[in-house]
């Protein structure tokens, strides 16, 4: 069980990359930065799942990553508190900031 | 998609010959010709049966919400049941007779790992959706409502969640944080809304009939003396 990269509470961007094969890592979210505010077990990437994988497919934590819409949407139309949750592998996130 | 017209001049209805060109097939969706032709496949490459598939649909169909009302109803009237549905919920459906194992023993794969109840506060209420596809609790809530896969209710749940609630007659004040889930990996989510005044004292059972499917989606929040079943208030749309 690989120890997850990010903590509770830490600051992520979800990574912009390519999507040749399967994800589930939505476009409306890539770029967008949010906090981890849940771990979620290591399981099977869907990019190894998909293609039958379940075995010996590449396995990595996983992180519920809350967004404030006002990030998301710049256009949003509700209230600055609202917020959208939604789950990522650890590929797809890097940190907020990069490090010095 | 669902249209009953094919758009190509043949629909019956331009008096080329009297006989509509599709009679049948225009009432099919291409996803439903699609949906057999990977069944017919999966059963003559022997992955499945017909009667596999048949059991299963049977399951399927038979599932209802009332799973889901049970839980809801249970974690009111006992705080150490409650506490352990929000800590496992796959494990504590277990109490209520549920098991997500079944009927496949895997788990029904798109269905399968994690099942977490959201709890509403007053400072927080949880809606559930999924924009990828239709992911939805089905061993607890049975078949999704069909406005659930809509592309129009997912695309526009995240993005404007308090506009679409407010379609489904429900309207959250500036202070209540509107959390959209969005059921984008392998876990399933359900709303466990906060129970209503003017039920003390009342019993599991008649908790059960005020958690409709809806207010565990959370596009509705339950109210004593409103269930499911009771007769709707229709009025004619025109006269």
């Amino acid at each position: 069980m690989a120890k997850p990269k990010f903590d509770v509470g830490d600051e992520v961007r979800v990574r912009n990359q390519t999507s040749l094969f399967h994800t589930r890592t939505q476009k409306y979210t890539r770029g967008h930065v949010g906090v981890v505010s849940e771990h979620r077990p290591e399981w099977v990437i869907p990019e190894d799942e998909a293609f039958g994988r379940v075995e010996d497919g590449r396995k990595e934590p996983f992180y519920v990553v809350r967004f404030k819409q006002t990030e998301l949407w710049p256009d949003y139309t509700g209230f600055e508190r609202d917020t959208l949750e939604s789950e990522f592998s650890e590929r797809w996130l890097e940190p907020a900031r990069k490090e010095k | 998609m669902s249209g009953s017209h094919r758009h190509d001049g043949h629909d019956g209805h331009d008096g080329h010959d009297g006989h509509p060109t599709f009679p049948v097939a225009s009432q099919v969706s291409e996803f439903e010709i699609l949906e057999l032709a990977v069944r017919e496949l999966a059963i003559e490459k022997g992955i499945f049966s017909a009667e596999d598939h048949r059991r299963f649909a049977e399951w399927a169909d038979g599932v209802g919400p009332h799973g889901g009302s049970k839980l809801v109803a249970k974690a009111w009237n006992d705080p150490g049941f409650k506490r352990r549905l929000l800590e496992n919920g796959t494990e504590a459906c277990k109490e209520v007779g549920i098991d997500w194992l079944k009927p496949t023993g895997t788990g029904t794969p798109s269905d399968y790992t994690f099942f977490y109840v959201l709890e509403n506060t007053p400072q927080v209420h949880n809606v559930i959706v999924c924009t990828l596809c239709s992911c939805y609790p089905r061993p607890v809530l049975g078949m999704s409502p069909d406005w659930y896969r809509t592309p129009s209710y997912r695309r526009r749940m995240v993005r404007r969640p308090r506009e679409v609630l407010a379609e489904f007659g429900l309207h959250l004040p500036p202070e209540v944080e509107v959390r959209v889930h969005d059921s984008n990996q392998k876990s399933r989510f359900m709303v466990m809304a906060m129970r209503p005044e003017g039920t003390e004292g009342w019993s599991d059972e008649q908790l059960e009939q005020i958690v409709t499917r809806d207010t565990m989606i959370g596009v509705a929040l339950p109210k004593a003396g409103r269930t499911s079943d009771e007769d709707v208030q229709a009025k004619a749309a025109w006269r």
